[in-house]
């Protein structure tokens, strides 16, 4: 057991988590990160962490609701055994860090202080101020730091993960690597190697993304044989702050605390924000979806703030897109106390105090929903079998992917406060899982591996590390191309999008990549050189974009985040009840065919420096998709023929509705 | 992987391994006994401004302690000074005053804190020198102490040998400006800075009541050290001398002091058994 | 992503004109090649973007790849993450003055010094390259103090303790401490410590004597309020001696001057000099306590 060890690439929330869970099972960790992981990009999650709890209990919630939520609001393409699973663990993982010591905020009686996110009515977030992230990541890095000073993980900060070591069998016996001060490549063998880097947001130029957000590692992995499933869906979050070098996320739980998003219904109202009377303001979610305000799913809100701002022309400023997201109503104490954090953001980069005037946003890329592919174990009650060496694995046995970098839990669309839920579970999975592989390894062990096998994954990095430095200088500049990339894909695959565009985006991405090829260095030395580095991490960024582009061409429809206008369902017009009844009664045929044909994951693959895009079968075993229409006024026809329609049908799923999952038996959290 | 534990490393150096212990030391006898010392002392000296008499009478209450007076001295107050002086400068020598990048008042007070604390150093030694002369062996009054202008201060003519040291040239008393007031700055900040170190005052606003008070303290003391100078300064020598023989031989015929040469100024005719002064009149 | 207009990324096409701004400002930045080498200014010119940011400034100099004199230089280095104040990454010293690159608006640092922005490494970290540190002796210092809470194990064992209101706002602010380094480059009382590796030694022997010698240094107001978050934390408390030992071993509390600068310069406002205090009112009572009490 001694010799056996296991590379965990990223160092967020899921690599730590996983880090720190085969830790306390006594295997040997390598934790690999681009930077020292108390840096990784988890700290920006700001908003908090849904689980059922106590109070929401008491109004009827349970870990079915929060499962349903959680695939109603990822328009049902995930499969349902992990996020059950995901919303069973919920309440659990936060005990967890409840016990690890996260500052989250507490009721006068000192329980946990919970608030609302979008896509639910429970208030299931529990949260730390609005730093959320922050305080989750530091918890779990303080925890492997314990191990760190026990010598039970190795930290290799400043490395960047080059790809997998592929035997001839296809079988992942370890990864290579480089180091980012030194420029040393070595090779780590490992039986198991866990991908947890996280999104790939710094494809589209700016988002909401770090820096180390390159999606480089799961595009290494890609081009060695990994699959990339439904990459299309990327998340556009509705407020984030515009800036010269990034788009500043404002969190969800602005609006959870009661912020309000409006546009004056003059257009570009020249008037002091807080001059507007009340009539004179449009509170568009609230107005076209009084059930769930505000507190839309992502998608949804995006939406509408994107065509209030393009199609209605209602932008707040003449120039450029915004809309208001106003807490000016709310107590300044009670502000303070539950999203300072956020607050001092905007003021700090904007130079105004959103206590006092309303904020100016606008939406921003902000997490990809799909990502590497990776199997599951489904149990018999439609959970996962845990312990599974199978959870989390990619199609290249040995290889595991977690965390956001994997496409599971969240489907078309990831609710508000998910992401933590799903990256900490999936650590604590993969962990209990590869425990399992290491005590079978039906491949044999990485050590036993002829050296031959390494040496020549070594020699081949550093061969291409070489070509880099050393082929004639073209006249591309990486910075210049990147920032090219960046506005193909804003342009083309965001809020809206349309097979014209996505052709046309495919072709300059294309030529780009190309371009690319030539890219100049301005450092071809062999000592922190950051421009070869970024100049490896772009190259990557071209097949993700790729598959990105190809995957949204291709699926012709609209779920979740993928929205194309063009295969959009029509809406309810005025007419007489009949009528309306006909029409709903259309929406619902087309719903159902649009499910035959496209509720399928997007599976990637990379032949011939092009993806080939795959379908997959999604596991909607346990609840059925239903129209997603979140109360939206004059649709309720639609969800009145639905549930018509539903009643019909022989009653196989209900078994599992809320009463019926109550309390789940305890489970180990990582067991 | 190394574990991290300085704490427990015994191969440490002896002032490595107990640096805490030391540290807190130099913060506590920065207070008692060499700050407590020092207010006692200026209030003394201040007690000119009433009558060099009075003066004198405190003085003649110190020595009252007779030949336990040079273990006092040094056990209680040179010993202690020189502990914190070299402890000091050493903590000096393990900083980087950035005052100048970093212009905020605690920092400049901070960087004052150092200067101060050289001053005082310097100023101590040439004081305690002048007045004092450091050892009262024979050997090293007659051949360094005094041709070098230390050892001015006899004790059976307070007032008298004080004044007039400082009054041998205006320069002196410059010196002992400069150098009560580094002592006064470093006495008080020192006692706001301890107050944080032993954690009396913790939180920001108890911090800066704190500061106010060891403000207050300071300005106060200062004007006490200040005054005392003043008192030194303008003091009638040659009255004063008057004043502090007749005190003298009414002490020697009561026996309440000894016939010490080295504590009077005329101490060379010990045997005389009549001052000088009283012989002329 | 981006609405249309929003989305210029090559320089804003529209921005609230703010009055008269250069079209070009300079940049002086003082670069360094490896570690121990010497170190040089360079001169830069950058266009003057509305909304631009040190970070911002970089990028555009990494992307023109000349100095001032029109000499094709390598990018200058630098570090950097979130890009929102909260991953701690960017600190440099910028104008004189230690803080994130990233919240540095060029705006307001046209306004203080209209001439040029000046950049620097931070100078308490040995310098890896340019404006790349290293600062790992601050993490090492987080192991020092034990700033982590031993749980039994991550097995399901129920909900943490309860907390009060009052006692998690006194822990929040500390526990948003990023590791930036702040504070310990404007302390007077931490200096730098750089082992070079010697001709001879492996890269293993010359990381274990830096280690050796991070150890004896001062760890520093952020390490210092670590140990105090997790000795109010109910769980946390239980090892409070270990970490008080700590706290009173070489390079521990006793080093603080007490001259402030880290509360002044945190980005976070985490109140440290209060953190200071309680440590060492915490460290009287268990020194006392543990020369008296045996």
């Amino acid at each position: 057991m001694s010799k056996q060890r296991v590379v965990v690439v990223g160092g967020g929330l899921a690599g730590l988590a996983a880090a720190m869970k085969l830790a306390e099972s006594q295997v040997q960790v390598d934790l690999m990160s681009l930077t020292p992981v108390k840096r990784s990009h988890s700290v920006c999650a700001q908003g908090g962490i849904n689980s059922v709890n106590e109070q929401t209990r008491q109004l009827g919630d349970s870990e079915w609701k929060h499962f349903d939520d959680t695939v109603y609001g990822g328009d049902f393409l995930q499969h349902q055994p992990l996020v059950k699973e995901m919303t069973e663990w919920a309440p659990r993982i936060i005990d967890l860090l409840d016990r690890l010591g996260v500052t989250f905020n507490r009721t006068p009686e000192g329980y946990l202080d919970r608030r609302r996110f979008g896509g639910t009515l429970f208030k299931r977030t529990a949260f730390a101020g609005a730093t959320t992230g922050q305080q989750l990541l530091y918890a779990l890095d303080e925890q492997v730091r314990r191990w760190e000073s026990e010598g039970r993980i190795q930290k290799y900060e400043f490395w960047d993960f080059l790809g997998p070591v592929i035997d001839d069998r296809g079988i992942c016996r370890g990864c290579a690597a480089q180091h980012l001060l030194t420029m040393e490549i070595r090779v780590f063998p490992a039986d198991a190697v866990i991908i947890a880097t996280g999104g790939c947001g710094l494809i589209y130029g700016r988002s909401t993304m770090s820096m180390a957000c390159t999606g480089s590692a799961a595009s290494r992995c890609f081009q060695v044989g990994a699959k990339y499933a439904n990459p299309e869906f990327i998340q556009v979050h509705p407020t984030a702050v515009p800036g010269a070098d990034k788009l500043r996320l404002m969190s969800e739980s602005a609006r959870g605390e009661g912020g309000r998003v409006w546009v004056p219904r003059r257009p570009h109202d020249p008037r002091d924000p807080l001059q507007i009377p009340e009539d004179e303001r449009y509170y568009f979610l609230e107005e076209r979806y009084p059930k769930y305000g505000n507190l839309v799913p992502r998608d949804i809100a995006t939406r509408e703030i994107f065509n209030v701002c393009v199609r209605e022309g209602l932008s707040v400023e003449p120039d450029r897109q915004c809309v208001y997201l106003d807490l000016t109503h709310i107590d300044r104490h009670e502000l303070d106390r539950k999203i300072a954090g956020i607050l001092e953001i905007y003021e700090k980069f904007q130079g105004v105090d959103p206590r006092d005037v309303p904020m100016k946003i606008f939406p921003a890329v902000h997490y990809s929903m799909g990502g590497m592919w990776v199997d599951y174990q489904r149990s018999a009650d439609g959970g996962l079998v845990l312990n599974s060496p199978t959870n989390h694995v990619t199609n290249i046995p040995g290889l595991y992917a977690i965390g956001e970098c994997d496409y599971q839990y969240h489907g078309a669309n990831r609710l508000g406060a998910n992401s933590l839920v799903s990256c900490i579970v999936s650590g604590l999975v993969v962990g209990t899982g590869v425990e399992t592989l290491l005590k079978g390894l039906p491949h044999g062990a990485a050590a036993d591996q002829p050296a031959a096998l390494f040496a020549t994954a070594l020699s081949q990095h550093e061969h291409m590390h070489h070509q880099l430095l050393n082929r004639p200088n073209g006249r591309e500049n990486p910075y210049l191309l990147h920032q090219q990339l960046g506005e193909i894909m804003t342009k083309a695959a965001t809020v809206v999008r349309t097979n014209d565009v996505l052709d046309q985006a495919y072709g300059q991405v294309s030529e780009l990549a190309e371009r690319a090829r030539h890219c100049s260095l301005s450092d071809t030395g062999q000592w922190t050189n950051q421009n070869v580095v970024f100049t490896k991490a772009l190259l990557d960024m071209f097949p993700l974009a790729k598959a990105i582009l190809k995957g949204a061409r291709m699926r012709d429809e609209c779920r979740g985040a993928h929205f194309k206008p063009d295969f959009a369902p029509e809406g309810i017009s005025e007419g007489s009840p009949t009528e309306r009844r006909q029409q709903a009664e259309a929406w619902c045929d087309r719903f159902e065919e649009g499910n035959r044909r496209w509720l399928k994951t997007t599976v990637a693959d990379w032949r011939d420096h092009e993806p080939a895009i795959s379908y997959e079968d999604v596991d909607v075993g346990l609840i059925p998709p239903r129209p997603r229409l979140y109360g939206l006024v004059g649709a309720e026809v639609i969800e009145d023929v639905w549930r018509e329609r539903s009643a019909r049908r022989p009653a196989q799923s209900s078994q599992g509705s809320a009463q019926g999952a109550s309390k789940p038996q305890p489970k180990p959290v990582g067991a | 992987m190394a574990n991290v534990s300085p704490a427990d490393s015994s191969s440490q150096p002896f002032l490595a391994r107990h640096e805490f212990l030391i540290r807190r030391l130099h913060s506590l006898s920065g207070l008692v006994p060499v700050g407590a010392y020092m207010v006692v002392h200026l209030l003394t000296n201040a007690s000119v401004l009433e009558s060099p008499a009075a003066f004198q009478r405190n003085v003649y209450g110190i020595h009252s302690l007779g030949r336990l007076l040079p273990v006092v001295e040094w056990v209680f107050i040179f010993i202690p000074i020189l502990f914190h002086a070299i402890i000091g400068v050493a903590i000096i020598r393990g900083g980087l005053p950035n005052h100048g990048s970093y212009p905020y008042a605690r920092n400049i007070r901070y960087s004052l804190q150092r200067a101060s604390g050289i001053v005082a150093f310097f100023f101590i030694a040439w004081h305690v020198f002048h007045m004092h002369g450091w050892f009262h062996a024979d050997w090293w009054l007659k051949t360094v102490a005094t041709p070098l202008a230390g050892a001015q201060f006899k004790a059976f003519n307070a007032t008298s040998t004080a004044g007039s040291a400082i009054q041998q040239h205006w320069l002196v008393s410059v010196f002992y400006a400069i150098g009560i007031l580094a002592c006064v700055f470093h006495l008080a900040n020192g006692i706001w800075t301890m107050g944080i170190t032993w954690g009396v005052w913790v939180g920001p606003i108890a911090q800066r009541r704190a500061a106010a008070v060891c403000t207050a303290g300071g300005i106060a003391l200062a004007a006490v050290g200040l005054g005392a100078l003043g008192g030194m300064a303008t003091v009638d020598v040659e009255k004063a001398k008057q004043v502090e023989d007749r005190m003298f031989h009414h002490k020697l015929e009561a026996g309440e002091v000894p016939n010490d040469s080295h504590k009077r100024t005329d101490g060379d005719h010990k045997d005389d058994g009549q001052p000088a002064d009283m012989a002329r009149k | 992503m981006n609405a249309p207009s929003a989305n210029a990324s090559n320089g804003h096409s529209v921005s609230a004109s703010k009055s008269d701004h250069p079209e070009f400002f300079q940049v002086r930045v003082l670069r360094q090649d490896q570690p121990g080498g010497d170190c040089y200014w360079q001169r830069y010119r950058v266009r003057y973007e509305s909304d631009m940011n040190v970070i911002s400034v970089l990028q555009r100099i990494a992307a023109q790849g000349v100095t001032m004199d029109g000499r094709a230089v390598a990018p200058v280095a630098w570090d950097c993450n979130c890009l929102e104040e909260i991953c701690g990454a960017c600190t440099m010293v910028i104008n004189g003055r230690v803080r994130q690159a990233c919240s540095a608006l060029v705006d307001r640092l046209l306004a203080d010094n209209p001439q040029e922005i000046e950049l620097r490494p931070m100078t308490k970290f040995p310098v890896v390259r340019d404006l790349v540190v290293d600062r790992s002796r601050l993490f090492r210092a987080l192991q020092r103090v034990r700033a982590w809470i031993d749980v039994d194990g991550y097995q399901d064992q129920g909900a943490g303790p309860r907390v009060s209101r009052e006692d998690q706002e006194q822990a929040y602010p500390l526990s948003q401490c990023m590791s930036c380094g702040c504070c310990l480059e404007a302390c007077p009382q931490y200096t730098k410590i750089e082992v070079l590796q010697q001709a001879g030694e492996s890269a293993a022997e010359a990381q274990a004597r830096t280690e050796a010698a991070y150890d004896h240094g001062f760890m520093g107001a952020h390490a210092i309020s670590q140990a105090v978050l997790f000795n109010t934390h109910p769980t946390g408390q239980m090892a409070a001696s270990q970490r008080l030992e700590q706290l009173t071993a070489e390079g521990g509390i006793q080093v603080c001057g007490n001259a402030q600068n880290c509360v002044a310069v945190c980005p976070k406002q985490i109140p440290l000099t209060t953190s200071i205090a309680r440590a060492g009112r915490a460290v009287t009572v268990w020194a006392w306590k543990k020369w008296f009490d045996r």
